[in-house]
């Protein structure tokens, strides 16, 4: 209806265009050329930059209304634009239509195709919002309940579950990215790119907000152990390679005009990131270890963590093949029972997502665990009570031997 | 003395007559010389004009002085079928026709339009004459080289 409104009252105006100049009697030829050529120039000015079909139709109208005011003046306008005539410059304004047409058609159909991807990112970032919103007022309540014990360790349970929902919610957003541009043509991430300037928002400004959002996380102190900061660490991780994969792409069609410092500026986020992880996480691990009596030399990186291990099996080990008691089996006991039933089976796959510790590492460990189980294993004294006893044995038989015969 | 005088007298006019019928003789008639839009010049610090379409450059200080003005921002000017260039411009009272000649343009006629001056003149070539339209006025006039018809 609005189209059609539209279109009556090009028609009209163009119209009235044409009666109000046929009403001047008196006329210069020189201007009449002067004016078809001003009102033709507006005109393919108008189908060039024409990127609607409403506006399509007001250049169709205007092509008309063009050809209608000054069919009769065309010998003049001829001998004015000679070698060019009249009929050529309107046949060339319909070519320019038609041309135009298409491409309002393209640009219409990537129009839709951003909207449909701003909606999309508007609803994960709303949803991030809403779920940074949850942990931020679960974090306030954590600090006003430290009179509570109870109720605090039970925010605290509820604080750790909406971390992990967050992540698995930002998991799945990236998952989604990594599926539409890990394969997007260069055809496809032209267009987008050209149509970045009318979008509000794109999917690196909202993978920004979620990056200052888990640096924020990290840093704040809010009652969270060794596992949560593992688990940020597997996080961080996960979202470090998805960027590795898809960063180029995203920063070449979302910030296509400076696409190597938005690249730089997401790199740094993710560092910051990490580094606020790290500041809690070796702590944290140590204070985990020292809990269960396993005193590990001082860590503070992956690869430091990874010796500590290792020089606390080897010490350890060592002492055990020294002495081989009981006391030294119980350490190894407890090592052994930790390592495999809480480090491997609940942090491993964190440990090696979040590039703490490798498979080939956790491997190292359990072989020199092994080594170290044999090596412990308290030596029994039986045996050699029973040769005592059996000696004895015999020389008392030898001795009642003698002891007859003579 | 008289014959042989005639006789030399009557040998030269032969000789000229003969000179006359051995030089070109071959005329185009029906030559239509009509510019179809009017040329609007600007001048430029020597008065010169220059009309790069039709290939014509002149002084119009000449006019200028016979108009009885210093400057002007732009002329008008248009040829006839016939051949003969009509000039004027705004404030002028005058259109001024002139034939050609060698390296000449030649005042063929001064037709007087008005003694107020011509607002906004504007020419236009029509089959049988030249329009002259004063576009601040609504007057018209048609011309041709003898002068106002």
């Amino acid at each position: 209806m609005k189209k059609l409104l539209r279109t009556a009252f090009s028609t009209m105006a163009a119209l009235l265009f044409v009666a109000s100049a046929t009403v001047v009697a008196q006329q210069s030829d020189f201007q009449i050329q002067q004016d078809f050529r001003a009102q033709y120039n507006e005109v393919v000015n108008q189908v060039d930059t024409a990127v609607s079909t409403d506006e399509l139709v007001e250049v169709a109208a205007a092509i008309d209304a063009l050809e209608a005011e000054y069919s009769e003046y065309s010998s003049i306008i001829n001998a004015a634009i000679y070698p060019d005539t009249f009929s050529n410059r309107i046949s060339d304004l319909r070519n320019r239509y038609a041309a135009g047409q298409a491409n309002v058609s393209t640009i219409e159909q990537l129009n839709e195709r951003i909207r449909d991807l701003m909606a999309e990112i508007d609803e994960f970032r709303d949803r991030v919002t809403q779920m940074d919103e949850e942990i931020a007022d679960l974090k306030e309540q954590i600090d006003r309940s430290s009179a509570n014990e109870r109720r605090q360790a039970a925010l605290i349970r509820q604080y750790r579950q909406n971390i992990e929902q967050r992540d698995e919610f930002v998991s799945n957003v990236l998952e989604q990215l990594m599926t539409r541009y890990q394969e997007l043509d260069s055809a496809t991430q032209a267009e987008i790119a050209d149509a970045v300037e009318r979008m509000s928002d794109n999917p690196i400004e909202l993978l920004k907000t979620m990056l200052a959002e888990y640096t924020n996380l990290a840093d704040q102190n809010s009652g969270l152990e060794a596992p949560d900061f593992v688990r940020m660490r597997a996080q961080h991780g996960y979202f470090a390679d998805i960027w590795n994969r898809i960063g180029e792409r995203l920063a070449n069609t979302f910030a296509p005009d400076n696409p190597v410092e938005a690249r730089q500026e997401v790199t740094d986020m993710l560092a910051a990131w990490q580094a606020s992880v790290d500041n809690k996480l070796w702590n944290a691990l140590t204070t985990a270890f020292n809990q269960n009596g396993i005193e590990l030399p001082p860590f503070t990186s992956a690869s430091t963590f990874n010796n500590a291990l290792n020089s606390y099996v080897d010490n350890a080990m060592e002492v055990s093949m020294e002495s081989n008691n009981e006391e030294d089996y119980e350490v190894f006991r407890n090592f052994s029972n930790y390592w495999n039933t809480t480090v491997k089976a609940q942090w491993g796959e964190l440990l090696v997502n979040g590039n703490i510790l490798s498979n080939s590492q956790i491997a190292a460990i359990d072989v020199k665990l092994t080594q170290w189980g044999e090596a412990a294993q308290p030596t029994s004294n039986l045996m050699f009570i029973l040769f005592l006893i059996s000696l004895a044995v015999i020389i008392g038989l030898v001795v009642l031997l003698v002891t007859k015969k003579s | 003395m008289a014959k042989p005088t005639i006789t030399t007298l009557s040998l030269c006019v032969a000789l000229l007559f003969g000179a006359a019928a051995c030089g070109p003789s071959l005329v185009i008639q029906n030559v239509d010389y009509a510019q179809p839009l009017e040329s609007v010049l600007s001048p430029d610090t020597e008065n010169q004009v220059h009309d790069q379409r039709y290939a014509i450059k002149f002084n119009i200080s000449g006019i200028l002085q016979e108009e009885g003005v210093s400057s002007v921002d732009e002329i008008r000017l248009i040829r006839s079928r016939a051949g003969y260039y009509f000039v004027t411009a705004s404030g002028f009272n005058n259109v001024y026709v002139f034939e050609t000649d060698e390296s000449e343009l030649k005042l063929e006629n001064k037709i007087e339009i008005t003694a107020n001056g011509l607002g906004q003149p504007a020419f236009n070539q029509r089959d049988s004459h030249i329009e002259l339209v004063d576009l601040a006025t609504g007057n018209t006039y048609n011309l041709d080289h003898n002068g106002l018809r």
